[in-house]
């Protein structure tokens, strides 16, 4: 029965962290359509790359903090939680 | 190897610079609450580079992919970004599993960045004022 439990916690583990990986297909996305507006307005107003270039840097750090929250998320139920969670399963069974 | 674009440079050190001054004040916490040790300045030298050098390859990428075609600019920066995530990831795990670091200490920093950026347009609006002014 504890088998079973610990596996379930596991697998839910897993899953879990799985599914915080999703968030983090979006910041590609984000980034890539930004440069390709950035590379748009540059072929404008070539005289401008400076400005753009340090604006667009700012812009997708920011769009790429969505995917270092769902990183962090996601190792932290890795590697920590699993853990955690079967020493509160075992401590609760004693 | 391309010269390095002086946008990406000026950014990378104002990055830089705020993680170190965070950097220390997160050191600072951890002593005030006791709660220092060298896993603690491991974790953190760890985590602090890991959060620049991302940023700095980002700064590659961009610049990289603002001389391309929108298509090809769009798949560099998508595969960059998932090339990042797995080196951030790595070295976070690492930090995590490695009981030499501190797990606060190498998860914290990682968003020391983004910090600073909200903090940039303090400073971006002090730049353009003297720009002005000149």
């Amino acid at each position: 029965m504890l088998e079973i439990a610990v596996g379930i916690i596991l697998g839910c583990c897993a899953l879990g962290a799985g599914a915080a990986m999703i968030a983090g297909i979006g910041p590609g996305i984000g980034e890539g359509n930004a440069v390709a507006k950035a590379c748009e307005a540059i072929g404008r107003q070539p005289e401008s790359k400076g400005d753009v270039t340090s604006t667009m840097l700012m812009g997708c750090a920011i769009a790429e903090t969505t995917g270092l929250y769902a990183l962090v998320i996601a190792i932290l139920l890795l590697f920590v939680a699993p853990g955690r969670f079967i020493d509160i399963l075992i401590s609760t069974i004693g | 190897m391309a010269k390095v674009d002086t946008a990406v440079i000026k950014e990378t050190k104002y990055i830089g610079g705020f993680v170190i001054v965070l950097s220390v004040l997160m050191e600072v916490v951890f002593l005030f609450l006791k709660r220092w040790d060298y896993t603690v300045l491991l974790g953190n030298l760890l985590s602090g580079t890991v959060a620049v050098g991302n940023f700095y390859l980002m700064g590659l990428a961009v610049q990289k992919a603002l001389g391309k075609e929108q298509s090809e600019a769009k798949k560099i920066m998508h595969t960059s970004q998932q090339l990042r995530t797995f080196g951030m990831f790595v070295a976070i795990a690492a930090g995590v599993l490695v009981p030499c670091f501190n797990i606060i200490a190498v998860i914290v920093p990682v968003f020391f960045p983004r910090i600073a950026i909200s903090f940039r347009p303090l400073f971006k609006d002090k730049d353009s004022k003297d720009v002005i002014d000149k």
